[in-house]
């Protein structure tokens, strides 16, 4: 058993840098950058600018001295941490305490050689994000480590998966949206606004904007042309982002471990304990919902967790008729019934419980009428303008009442043998959640007024996760709810 | 199983904070807007009609509706008035349980219990000092 230590990647000492950091050092690097070559331009320089270059040199030691004094330590059965000289914190984590370990290298940091490296254990119920290990580790040191939990687990191959390219572009067709392709854009230009000016980072989007504009213009109104480029390049950076990250996806089951890999640029490995996946879940959306198929994930400490694009797939892509088989290979354990895509349910929304499905989107319709309202109040004359932009807003809302009308007929709850099935909708998803009952950890009956005068209620089921983890059942009958969870062992008469 | 229901102490410790914040903010609103008569007068009833909402119908219904049974297995608890929630807690999910007590807290009975499970947390409220000590007691026996 040979202990290894290593430090992380000098990489991470800029993450420990503050973002004055970067303030500074733009406008000094271009200052420089603009005097001439000699020995007095460079002595009005240092003049200009020594308190700025001092309190660069400060962060940038500070940041060495907290970069130097961290260690990693890792065995054949265990990781530790060390933090600090004066304050020192020591985290050790045994590899059969952890859920997941993920080893991911962004086109970045393949560039300097580094990974970053994060192990998700069980502890932590706070916050997702609690007592975590994340590292920027060189290459080799995480695959040293890599290679120490892979070890550490059984080595009997029992299943394994490559979904075909057609299959993961499908699946990145579908699971792209602008909302979310809309938020990696804002997150990228948040990092991007933290280092370089930024009214020439907005005045570069406008220009580009504009331009795309002027082009399609020609076509459609400029308003109709400005929120379709928005919307357009929101998808397609959502479908790019998918396409990277799933490409070359490949599962491995051994008896204790799921190993997963994918990603074109951006490699990403990770190690699952199976008996740490608290739930598994077959999600859908409205097209893969009409196309019959479904996305398989899981929930498992740390996996879906580490970055903003990441989710917990295990299986991108599986028609109906493949689930059942992919789930019995990857959780054996699980009963066939519960996954089935027409499971017996046992508990399920009846006629006069119908109306509770549609609160979100009565609330989502609304609001756009609200605004054109109050906006054509203040101003009158761009009234071609908000009735545009009440359209395209009401398109959500018209979309998120077809999916709860089709989630009357979806949602409910079963029990088979020691797993129970939660089918539900949560915004535009359809979940079908199976967990075993053990790890049900509190459910709460929910009665708003009119729940409770006409004698409906939501089921919330909170299951175990490092977070707080739960699904909602709404449209259910009070009386048959608490009888259906009394016969579960779960006793919620108060009377 | 043991019952156990917010203690009534906290129900008239709150009654009596409430009246003294309607108190102070009446005597502030009558020293800075004596001038305005209209909005002096609207603002006193709007403090006075939520002091009262608050203090003789929603807390007292809130207190007496709410309801804990613990066994070893397992928590139950029903409170709410107007949003009723049932809620059901293993005891083998705990992971940890943590007391709130406040200054005085034998005789006002302001304190707390939260169950913390991997996933959820669960808050006994307003339980006397002797009930929190025999719920943390009754928690770590079914750990």
């Amino acid at each position: 058993m040979t202990e290894r230590t290593v430090k992380q990647h000098p990489l991470k000492l800029f993450s420990y840098t503050t973002n004055y950091f970067w303030l500074l050092i733009f406008p000094i690097i271009r200052s420089l950058y603009s005097i001439s070559l000699d020995v007095n331009s460079l002595r009005v320089w240092l003049a200009g600018t020594w308190m700025d270059l001092l309190v660069i040199a400060a962060i940038l030691i500070f940041a060495w001295r907290r970069w130097e004094h961290v260690y990693v330590k890792f065995d054949d059965t265990k990781i530790s941490v060390t933090k600090g000289k004066i304050y020192s914190t020591c985290d050790i984590i045994y590899y059969d305490t952890i859920s997941s370990l993920s080893v991911n290298q962004t086109l970045f940091l393949k560039l300097f050689g580094a990974c970053t490296v994060t192990v998700g254990t069980n502890a932590g119920a706070i916050s997702r994000a609690q007592d975590d290990i994340s590292l920027t580790l060189r290459k080799s040191d995480a695959d040293r480590l890599y290679a120490r939990v892979k070890k550490s687990r059984a080595k009997s191959l029992r299943y394994s998966v490559t979904p075909n390219k057609f299959s993961l572009i499908l699946y990145s067709f579908i699971s792209s949206s602008t909302l979310s392709g809309t938020v990696v854009i804002l997150a990228f230009l948040y990092e991007t606004s933290r280092m370089f000016d930024r009214e020439v980072e907005a005045q570069l989007i406008m220009d580009t904007l504009s331009d795309f504009v002027n082009r399609i213009s020609v076509y459609v109104s400029p308003v109709v042309a400005g929120v379709s480029v928005v919307i357009a390049v929101g998808w397609l950076v959502s479908f790019m982002t998918n396409i990277f990250n799933f490409w070359d996806f490949s599962l491995t089951r051994c008896s204790d471990s799921l190993y997963i890999k994918s990603g074109l640029i951006e490699r990403n490995r990770h190690i699952l304990s199976l008996d740490k996946i608290n739930s598994v879940d077959l999600r859908q959306n409205l097209i893969s919902k009409l196309l019959r198929i479904s996305s398989l994930h899981c929930d498992c400490a740390g996996y879906g967790e580490t970055g903003r694009a990441e989710t917990s797939v295990v299986m991108p892509i599986a028609t109906e008729r493949e689930i059942n088989s992919t789930v019995a290979e990857i959780f054996p354990s699980i009963p066939s019934e519960s996954v089935y895509h027409k499971p017996k349910l046992d508990l399920k929304p009846i006629f006069q419980s119908y109306w509770m499905f549609y609160y979100a989107p009565i609330i989502l319709a609304l609001l756009p009428l609200t605004a054109f309202f109050v906006l054509f109040a203040i101003f009158p004359s761009w009234r071609s303008v908000i009735r545009v932009g009440v359209i395209v807003a009401e398109v959500p809302a018209i979309w998120l009442t077809i999916v709860k009308t089709l989630a009357i007929f979806k949602t409910g709850i079963a029990v088979n043998g020691d797993y129970v099935t939660m089918r539900y909708s949560k915004f535009y998803t359809f979940h079908t959640t199976v967990v075993p009952k053990d790890r049900i950890v509190k459910v709460v009956i929910r009665q708003t007024y009119l729940q409770n005068l006409t004698g409906n209620c939501s089921a919330v089921i909170y299951t175990s996760s490092r977070g707080t983890s739960k699904h909602v059942i709404t449209g259910l009958r009070l009386n048959r709810t608490l009888g259906f969870f009394e016969k579960n062992g779960v006793d919620l008469y108060f009377e | 199983m043991r019952k156990y229901q917010p203690k009534r102490a906290a129900l008239i410790v709150i009654d009596v904070a409430i009246v003294v914040l309607a108190a102070i903010l009446t005597g502030f609103t009558v020293g800075y807007l004596s001038n305005y008569k209209i909005i002096m007068t609207l603002l006193l009833c709007l403090f006075w009609l939520a002091a009262i909402l608050f203090a003789a119908i929603l807390l007292p219904a809130y207190f007496s509706r709410t309801v804990i049974y613990i066994s070893p297995s397992e928590i139950s608890m029903k409170t709410g008035i107007i949003y009723v929630k049932r809620h059901h807690m293993r005891a083998d999910a705990m992971q940890y349980v943590s007391t709130v007590t406040t200054f005085m807290s034998k005789y006002t009975g302001l304190n707390f219990v939260i169950l913390r499970a991997m996933g959820g947390t669960m808050v006994l409220p307003f339980l006397g000092l002797d009930d929190v000590r025999e719920v943390e007691e009754l928690m770590r026996d079914s750990q």
